[in-house]
């Protein structure tokens, strides 16, 4: 039996937003789900035996936001099955399994530092639902960066949600700082890294983390089918710390939050 | 009370609908989200003689009305299945049978399989995967009529269990294939595996899957899977399972009519896990709006 239990709900879209360039936000019910999700988890969304056409199978995405009985999901439009997701009405109805996977590991950090890259915003957002946070009073920072100002989610609204003050990178210099997000990557005081975002920033991420000897976890991305670790489709590269050993472990339930020096990249 | 019971390798199935292999793990994984001990049975993810990391990523991919993978046999190896995975089914599947999939590279590899597990309890057979598409050599025996009857014939003096042999369907005549199993002592047939397939990424200008190719599974093989059975059903006398794109109780009697007395579900399961028990529930309302009473009434009745 797993640590936590899985749920399988259709679930009712109740809102639906466009929120920046080819992104949108979500909002789902599905009440059972929302009590349990924790940030760097994630749901498994489709169709079912319903309706499916593309996507057929369903899509993972991160859970971004608890709201009362909702779930918020910030989905950014990539092919066919988020283009699907993206332009769901409310009262349509998706099939959820979850919630799925590891979660971020607070441990004793005081200082947080979190590099967000795209829509690996999306887990940061959850970040108010931390229980290990709250207790602990760390200090968290929040970095985002985009390619350009109209694919940056809505400031205030982040604010709203997490109750951090996001520190905004475009590549292109149209609103905050201009560069990459890992440009701004001071690790002086911080204790634990925590990012989530597209794989080259994850790697400069990682390699900058472990050159300054600060721990370090990413939550990663693979194709997924089931979800829930029977399909053995989510295979990523990683080492055991322990024996150095190489092999592979599941994004879905291995993941997909992972602490740095396990990946082999 | 329509009776969805078959008769098969000598035991009662207490249902049709089973999970195929590579798609339910080794049936723990579903435990908590259905009743596993309520289906017809479970087929194993491939056990091999040693275990196996597998292939590299990017292992599936979404393809129209299905998917691809190259999962490449990870698993858990013998011993490891005997230690980690065989107690579970043991000790929490009572009605549910399970049949262990096999795979290997020679005849010793499936006979080590084999021997290794007989004594065990906790299963009811084997299903002998000769035709994975996903390993180098994997539909050798698949494809081959004399590495084919030799295998099934050692198999067949290692064991007293149920021995079903899983089908390729990429051969010419696949009815000759399920005769030559019939011929050397094989007690049922599976068919199919999955279509031999690609995707590329035309950006990239790369193939999707990191093994380069991969198997076709879901909806989108099910009238190649129907086909199949008929061409089987209609060749031999064994029971056979029917498999390929299954996702509700109209695709299983679909499978029945066409000549299969059990069937897999596979990559529907992914869709939704509910599919298998959804499709048993599905059975007992098409049979009482068609006046059926015993599901095993329909097996091969196609009117062709
Ligand atoms: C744990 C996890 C959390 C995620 N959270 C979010 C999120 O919060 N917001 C968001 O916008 N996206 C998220 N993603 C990525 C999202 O799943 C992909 O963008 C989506 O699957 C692409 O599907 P598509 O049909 O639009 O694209 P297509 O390219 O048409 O998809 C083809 C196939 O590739 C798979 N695929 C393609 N890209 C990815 C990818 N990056 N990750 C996984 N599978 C992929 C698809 O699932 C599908 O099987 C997450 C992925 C994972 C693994
Ligand atoms: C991810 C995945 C893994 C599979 N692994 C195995 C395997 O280990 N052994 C085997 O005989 N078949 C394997 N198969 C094939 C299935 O058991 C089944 O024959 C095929 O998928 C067609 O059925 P479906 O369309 O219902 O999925 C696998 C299929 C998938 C999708
Ligand atoms: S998605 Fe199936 S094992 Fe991870």
């Amino acid at each position: 039996m797993r640590a936590q239990q899985i749920f399988r709900a259709w679930s009712p879209v109740r809102a639906r937003q466009q929120v920046a360039e080819d992104t949108y936000w979500l909002e789902l019910e599905a009440a059972e789900i929302a009590a349990a999700a924790a940030p760097g988890q994630f749901v498994m969304v489709g169709f079912g035996m319903r309706g499916w056409g593309v996507p057929f199978l369903p899509r993972p995405n991160s859970v971004a936001a608890v709201l009362g009985e909702r779930i918020g999901l910030l989905i950014r439009v990539f092919g066919g099955g988020s283009r699907r997701l993206a332009g769901l009405r409310p009262e349509d109805e998706v099939l959820l399994l979850g919630p799925l996977g590891t979660r971020f590991q607070l441990g004793g950090a005081k200082a947080v530092l979190c590099v967000a890259g795209g829509v690996g915003l999306a887990p940061f957002l959850l970040l108010p639902r931390w229980e290990p946070l709250k207790r602990s009073g760390a200090e968290v920072r929040l970095l985002y960066g985009e390619r350009g100002a109209a694919a940056v989610f809505d400031p205030d609204k982040i604010r709203e949600l997490t109750g951090l003050d996001p520190e905004i990178w475009t590549e292109d210099g149209s609103l905050g700082r201009q560069g990459r997000v890992t440009a701004g990557l001071d690790l002086k005081g911080v204790d634990l890294v925590l990012a989530c975002g597209p794989p080259p920033m994850l790697k400069a991420v990682r390699a900058l983390a472990l050159e300054a000897g600060v721990p370090c976890q990413l939550a990663v991305e693979e194709h997924m089918a089931c979800g829930v670790g029977t399909c053995i489709g989510c295979a990523i590269e990683t080492v055991d710390p322990e024996t150095g050993e190489a092999g592979y472990s599941l994004v879905c339930s291995d993941g997909p939050v992972f602490a740095a020096e396990r990946l082999r990249w | 009370m329509v009776d969805l019971s078959m008769d098969v390798f000598g035991v009662e199935f207490q249902n049709p609908v089973m999970l195929a292999s590579g798609t339910c793990g080794y049936g723990e994984e579903y435990a908590d989200l259905i009743a596993v001990d309520e289906l017809g049975g479970i087929v194993t993810k491939a056990v091999t003689p040693e275990a196996r990391a597998g292939n590299p990523p990017v292992r599936i991919t979404e393809t129209p009305g299905g998917m691809i993978n190259a999962i490449g046999l990870a698993n858990v190896g013998l011993e490891g299945f005997k230690r980690e995975k065989l107690p579970w089914l043991r000790d929490n599947l009572r009605r549910a049978h399970v049949l262990v999939n096999v795979a290997g590279w020679s005849v010793d590899d499936f006979v080590k399989v084999v021997a290794g597990l007989d004594e065990q309890d906790g299963f009811l057979g084997y299903e002998i995967n000769v035709s994975c598409p996903n390993v180098e050599g994997g539909t050798m025996f698949g494809t081959d009529e004399l590495a084919l009857a030799q295998l099934v014939g050692a198999l067949r003096a290692a064991t007293q269990r149920p021995l079903v042999i899983k089908l390729t369907p990429n051969v010419a005549d696949i009815g000759l294939f399920a005769q030559i199993c019939e011929d050397n002592g094989a007690d049922g047939l599976s068919a199919i595996n999955t279509f031999p397939g690609m995707v590329i990424d035309v950006e990239a200008r790369r193939p999707v899957i990191g093994n380069v190719t991969g198997g076709i599974s879901g909806p989108a093989i099910r009238p190649m899977g129907v086909y199949a059975t008929w061409k089987v059903a209609s060749r031999v006398e064994l029971p056979v399972i029917g498999i390929g794109g299954i996702c509700n109780a109209r695709d299983t009697l679909e499978y029945i009519l066409a000549g299969a007395a059990l069937v897999q579900i596979g990559t529907a399961m992914f869709v939704d896990p509910y599919t298998a028990p959804e499709t048993i529930e599905g059975l007992r309302e098409i049979c009482a709006r068609q006046g059926v009473d015993k599901l095993a009434h329909l097996v091969g009745a196609l009117e062709a």
